[in-house]
């Protein structure tokens, strides 16, 4: 039990953080409460070197916990800067005026927390070695980012995007959780590792395969895949920009995470070579990567709102993540399906927090004369004549969304295009391939509007906000998609470890597992022939 | 695979019951029942006083956030029981023990901690 | 020195090696000063810091180097690995990973680049702090102190490398900071242009380059140089046994060679070079003088072991550079711009160290570029006091008797040995350097190089003149000078006192002359202190890789003949048989060449732009001297020849373009969009379509996996 402790760590710091802030945000000196975010990012900074020390555990991933937590951390912490000035920024002007300070009208301090608790959950998704685990983990993640949509910015729009959210988050997470019971209902346990004992001996009974595509379905709400997409681009648009580029990373993350351990449970070892997953889930997952795909471009193609175009693009990334799912883990950094997609999940949240940290800091003067944010991609227009460093950021990044070598986007895409044709999943590579092309036609218009565009002489400039931190998440990423290039192959070589099955796994299985599963006597299982 | 789809089948007589149950009680009730129709029949509250004023009425919203706190710790408290009567199996002074205090320690932690947030939200002011 | 199969060899199984990684500062320290400038910028800092930082940080990665040289110079070639810079895989077999890392190779020929490019990087940096000066207010100065550090921190990648990827990287960085220096004034056309110049002539160059590296992975299936070498070993094993090598070692050397005559400016790619001079003059002085321009040399020699192999790329290294050593010098000869002169004496010098590889003497090249790198140093940043102190003028003709005017001796005394130094008089550094070369190529075996070593020569005759031709005109004879354009005060057209007062040289720009003359003189030292492999410098070399395969092919083909002889030359020492008489013949040839300069350049001289002697000499030698003034009309040539049919082509592509490749792009956009407008009624934002949605996909998905399985 002590060992499994010991797997937390970064988890306790963030939970204790949590715990903290959520009661400091309520102090009535203004200093106390702005220390709220300087707490979070220590917590996140100490979880993120926490996680660099995670232990090596015996389980299918033996290294997963290290990078996968890391990563969390480490994009969290570059997302923090952009949530300054979100909550509050016009109460605590009034405050600072002299206004009585009232508790029950500030939010930075549960703001703050279920930042910190979503991540939390996120972490805990990769720490799970169970279906029950996992399935709090994932709400862990979710239930806060219902209310993180709701109050994120004092406008009708927001609320209605969070109670959307909430009430399809909620029929995903029932789809989802109707799965599990179905897999518990075919193999008898909810310990993942004893359902990949059952189903290595003894396949996928009909019920199993049901349960697992819908688990499949459910948690692609997650990643916000087809069919359960349809929220996307209503909640990005509604919530404020920061939130959507939270939103846009964590559940996506959790997601993923939660998807690699299911699959790890089946296994790559069907199919003719044995080397693939079984058919029914390769076809499930196969339809789902495709749709995902070719939605979320085609939609993105059409939209002149810019957030709404960063989440139809945010639906189209998560087919690419799917496509090395489906490619699984191979020997070699190349082959390794696994290790593409959580390095593209990397890959992705910088360069998308990059283009949501540069909305994030522009506003335009809304109908009502008060400065609302910038949303359409026409605000972008002219960008570089007021303000060429934010522009360049846009520009960089929308290059590395669309995989322009050399930006990171490239490399993320490389190895899922080189994981998926040593899977032999030629028909999925070119779908991949013109869905990036595709792609190519709406990134390039962010970069025009921002670089090459003048604005019309009677529009209003856009203003920037005085959120400085907004403006360094911009600068960060747009930094980091040129820089860490340099370090993408150190970052690829890590993403492979944290996906490479123990082959000792087996042994484990042997051993450790049949002492952890429940008996299986009380529920109706194959074992009768 | 055949077997593995006969052992649902008292689940599915359940589901096919419960479906039965429901409809047919409605049928039963609706070709059974009496129907009469009147004035007084047709009032609100068919053997009360008339009431007065609209229901939809305003409650400061403080009343929804002491019963939601309410509701909180008194689950938590309906929590304690099973926990409580567990205990009474372990000893307490081996591993397992501690690990047993120290789980539902940490869960009453989480609840001073909301206690204290709620308090310092002024949850409990009535002004 | 043991054999050098089993140097190769132990050098390939040598493990990467922690304890050295101290020695990653050497790239890094310019690096973080790149950073820190580029900062300083951003933050406005009108200071003379972002020079100082420069220098502090510049100087400590000399110190890092020297004592890594110091600690490990005799230990042979060293790896020390730093992080996966790249690694690209697609499949597990080999040849099918391309991996380059961030990773010093490290053998004697590494720190010797290393030690002269970190301590003139630091010198000259030290020297920039004074001379960039004006630009402080603009916030040129802390960008200009950010290219030079990136410039060392590039030049530090492409020689400390382990493999051809992060050479290349270096190379073309090298060149990016070539650009953006020489365009530093980028608010001057002239500037713009040559900058514009520089960096497409050295395209072509990095083709070849690219070309060569592409073809080294796919021949060897590796870019790292342990393991080509290890490689080249067996072939030339294979060789000596009277095999050949396969026809890719006898490309690649060739299309390695096209990268280093851009980056060197050798025939045909030297236009850039003397245009490049518009960049500020310690620009020219660190890159297009001393460093960069010597990447070319470091690339042969480096490869030295493969270009051996091919016979075809040694010749045409050889005429090359003979040929530009001889070109070159006769059109500094016609030139009045006296930073122009050392533009084409820095592209002639730099024939001799190719010329001096392609004859297999990479000790006589090493050594040249080195004295090279010092005295031409010297030279340059004389030339620039002179640029500084008189607003811009750089015309040897409005310029005259510099020496007796006060506060300019050390300038005065800095010329004068960068250009015996330069014309190679007895006893200087330049004297033992270009030397080394000739007499190797009267006897090293090859296609006409016994011609080669008269042209050299020749040359050296030539340098001689136009050297000291500058050093006379401009620093003896009346005293008389002129403001430059930049000078904006009373009209420049009045003598010396009336309305313009130069400004003499500081304590930054003296100092750095004074240490640079001392160092233009020891360099001549080394040649005498490890007398067994003719001076230290070529101690270095025998112990790199160059240095064995250069032994070792001595006696192999057609070469087997002369080997004797070419041994005896090579185990000869001082009195040896060739050097000998070329130290007699080059001290002569080069006095004659001085004499010529003082006779037609001193005699009757009444002011700046009279000597009777040599204008009577120009107008005899018509049209000659006037296209030789023109630089034998080269420019005009690829005008005609490249740029005007390119345009014509280019203008051609454009209609195609627009008429066909838009109309197919505007064609194959209109399908995804129809199809995204096909989705959108999906997305009309009601919370019940959204469920019916998610349910109905679910029910798809699950009919297709029960209808598929």
């Amino acid at each position: 039990m002590s060992e499994k402790l010991a797997l937390l760590h970064p988890e306790m710091v963030l939970f204790a953080a949590t715990c903290v802030v959520m009661v400091l945000g309520l102090a009535r000196s203004a200093v106390w409460r702005s220390a709220c975010a300087w707490l979070t990012g220590g917590a996140l900074a100490a979880a993120f070197v926490l996680a660099l020390r995670s232990p090596v555990t015996d389980g299918l991933f033996p290294h997963f916990l290290a990078y996968t937590k890391a990563m969390i951390a480490g994009v969290a912490l570059l997302i923090l800067p952009v949530m300054s000035g979100t909550v509050d920024r016009w109460y605590e002007r009034r405050v600072a005026k002299g206004a009585a300070f009232d508790a029950l009208r500030v939010t930075r301090g549960e703001f703050y927390a279920f930042f910190l608790l979503s991540v939390t959950g996120v972490m805990l998704c990769a720490t799970a070695d169970d279906l029950i685990w996992l399935f709090l983990a994932l709400e862990l993640t979710s239930l806060p980012t219902y209310i993180m949509v709701a109050i994120s910015t004092p406008r009708v729009r927001a609320q209605e995007a969070g109670v959307k959210y909430f009430f399809l988050g909620a029929l995903a997470a029932a789809t989802f959780l109707y799965g599990f019971a179905m897999l518990f209902g075919a193999t008898g346990s909810t310990s993942l590792d004893a359902i990949t004992i059952q189903f290595r001996g003894e396949g996928l009974s009909t019920i199993a395969t049901l349960g697992l595509v819908m688990a499949l379905v459910g948690v692609s709400f997650k990643i916000a895949a087809a069919p359960m997409h349809f929220y996307t681009a209503d909640v990005y648009q509604g919530a404020a920009s920061p939130v959507s580029a939270f939103l846009a990373f964590m559940p996506k993350a959790a997601g993923l995470i939660v998807l690699i351990q299911l699959l790890a449970t089946v296994g790559w070892s069907w199919g003719e070579a044995g080397d693939a997953l079984p058919d029914a889930i390769r076809v499930a997952l196969w339809v789902i990567a495709t749709l995902t795909m070719t939605i979320g471009n085609t939609l993105a193609l059409l939209q002149s709102s810019a957030k709404r175009l960063l989440a139809y693009s945010s639906i189209a990334h998560s087919g690419y993540m799917l496509v090395g799912l489906i490619a699984g883990p191979g020997g070699t950094v190349a082959r390794n399906g696994l290790a593409a997609a959580m390095f593209y999940l990397l890959c992705y949240g910088v360069m998308n927090l990059g283009a949501f940290a540069v909305l994030a800091s522009l506003e335009v003067r809304g109908r009502d004369g008060e400065p609302a944010e910038a949303d359409a991609i026409d605000d972008l227009r002219g960008l570089f004549r007021v303000r060429p460093g934010l522009a360049w950021a846009m520009t960089l990044c929308a290059l590395s969304l669309l995989g322009l070598p050399p930006l990171l986007g490239f490399w993320g895409k490389l190895v899922l295009f080189t994981s998926a044709i040593g899977a032999g999943e030629i028909g999925l590579v070119v779908v991949m391939g013109l869905n990036s092309a595709v792609a190519a036609f709406y990134y390039l218009r962010l970069v025009r509007a921002s670089m090459l565009d003048e604005r019309d002489p009677d529009a209003e400039r856009p203003i920037v906000t005085e959120a400085l931190g907004r403006r360094l998440a911009a600068g960060l990423s747009a930094a980091g998609v040129v820089g860490v290039v340099v370090f993408a192959s150190t970052l690829q070589s890590a993403s492979h470890a944290a996906a490479t099955p123990n082959p000792r796994y087996d042994e484990f299985l042997k051993v450790e597992a049949p002492a952890r599963q429940s008996p299986p006597a009380a529920t109706p299982t194959a074992r009768h022939n | 695979m055949t077997t593995d789809h006969a052992s649902y089948l008292p689940v599915l007589l359940i589901v096919l019951m419960a479906i039965a149950f429901a409809v047919g009680n409605i049928v039963l009730s609706r070709l059974l029942g009496p129907r009469r129709e009147g004035a007084v029949k047709a009032t609100t509250y068919e053997s009360g006083m008339d009431p007065i004023g609209g229901a939809r009425k305003r409650f400061n919203v403080r009343f929804y956030v002491l019963a939601m706190i309410f509701l909180v710790f008194d689950v938590e408290i309906i929590f304690l029981y099973p926990w409580a009567v567990s205990f009474a199996h372990v000893d307490p002074r081996s591993p397992d023990g501690a690990l047993f205090l120290g789980r539902v320690l940490f869960f009453l932690f989480t609840t001073v901690v909301a206690y204290i947030y709620a308090w310092r939200k002024g949850v409990f002011r009535f002004e | 020195m043991s054999d050098p199969t089993t140097m190769l060899l132990a050098a390939s199984a040598g493990a990467p090696d922690s304890s050295v990684a101290w020695l990653l500062q050497v790239p890094l320290l310019p690096l973080l000063a790149c950073l820190l400038c580029g900062l300083f910028r951003a933050w406005g800092v009108t200071s003379k810091l972002p020079g100082y930082t420069t220098v502090l940080l510049l100087a400590v990665a000399f110190v890092v180097t020297l004592s890594g040289y110091l600690s490990f110079g005799g230990h042979g070639a060293q790896v020390v690995h730093g992080f996966d810079w790249l690694r690209v895989s697609w499949g597990d077999g080999p040849g099918e990973t391309l991996s380059a890392g961030f990773s010093l190779y490290i053998d004697s020929l590494t720190w010797l680049w290393m030690l002269f490019v970190t301590g003139l990087a630091t010198l000259i940096a030290l020297y920039s702090t004074e001379y960039m000066a004006e630009d402080q207010k603009t916030g040129g100065y802390a960008r200009y102190f950010s290219f030079f550090s990136l410039f060392v921190f590039m030049m530090s990648c492409l020689v400390m490398s382990d493999n051809l990827l992060l050479l290349y990287l270096g190379w073309e960085g090298v060149g990016l900071c070539s650009y953006l220096l020489i365009g530093y004034h980028y608010t001057k056309p002239s500037a713009v242009a040559a900058a514009k110049k520089a960096f497409i002539v050295n395209r072509v160059g990095d083709l070849g380059l690219a070309l060569g590296l592409m073809l080294t992975f796919v021949h060897f299936g590796t870019l790292e140089y342990r393991e080509i070498f290890a490689r080249l070993a067996e072939i030339q094993a294979v060789v000596e046994a009277g095999g050949s090598a396969p026809w890719q070692v006898e490309l690649i050397p060739l299309l390695l060679m096209v990268g280093a005559f851009g980056k060197s400016a050798q025939l045909p790619l030297y236009v850039w070079l003397p245009d490049a001079m518009e960049g500020p003059t310690p620009v020219s002085a660190l890159i297009h003088a001393a460093t960069m321009v010597t990447a070319g040399v470091y690339l042969v020699a480096r490869f030295l072991p493969m270009f051996a192999l091919s016979p075809a790329a040694l010749g045409t290294v050889a005429w090359v550079g003979a040929g530009t050593a001889l070109l070159a010098a006769t059109i500094g000869m016609a030139q009045y711009d006296i930073k122009r002169v050392m533009a084409y004496s820095t592209v002639s010098q730099l024939g001799y160290m190719f010329l001096g590889l392609g004859v297999l003497t990479a000790t006589g090249a090493a050594y040249h570029v080195f004295t090279h790198a010092f005295f031409k140093a010297t030279l340059f940043l004389a030339c620039g006091a002179v640029m500084h102190g008189f607003a811009g003028q750089l015309d040897l003709r409005r310029l005259s008797g510099l020496a007796k005017v006060p506060g300019w001796r050390v300038t005065a005394v800095a010329m004068l040995v960068g250009c015996l130094c330069l014309a190679g008089f007895v006893g200087t550094s330049g004297f033992f350097s270009k030397d080394m070369i000739l007499a190797e190529a009267f006897v090293t075996p090859g296609p006409g190089y016994r011609l080669l070593g008269w042209i050299g020569l020749a040359t050296a005759g030539l340098t001689a003149y136009y050297a000291f031709r500058v050093y006379f005109r401009v620093f003896h004879g009346p005293v008389e000078f002129h403001a430059g354009e930049e000078h904006h005060g009373d009209d420049g057209h009045d003598d010396h006192g009336h309305g313009f007062h130069p400004h003499a040289p500081g304590w930054a720009i003296n100092l750095v002359l004074i240490a640079l003359v001392i160092g233009s003189l020891a360099a001549a030292a080394p040649y005498f202190i490890d007398k067994e492999h003719h001076g230290w410098v070529g101690g270095l070399v025998h112990s790199s890789t160059a240095g064995e395969i250069v032994r070792a092919s001595a006696g192999h083909g057609e070469a087997a003949a002369h080997a004797g002889e070419a041994a005896a030359a090579e185990h000869g020492g001082f009195f040896g048989d060739p050097h000998r008489w070329m130290f007699l013949a080059s001290s002569v040839v080069g006095a004659i060449g001085i004499l010529l300069a003082w006779v037609i350049h001193m005699t009757g001289r009444v002011s700046a732009d009279r000597a009777p002697i040599a204008d009577a000499l120009k107008a005899r030698l018509r049209p000659w001297s006037t296209l030789a003034e023109k630089k034998w009309l080269v420019d005009e040539l690829y005008d005609a020849l490249i740029r005007r049919p390119l345009r014509l082509l280019a203008h051609i592509l454009a209609l195609i373009d627009q008429a066909l490749v838009d109309g197919l792009v505007d064609g194959v956009g209109f399908a995804p969009r129809l199809f995204g407008k096909s989705l959108r009624p999906s997305q009309n934002g009601l919370l019940q379509n959204y469920a019916v949605g998610m349910g109905g996909g679910l029910v798809f998905i699950l009919l297709v996996v029960w209808a598929l399985s």
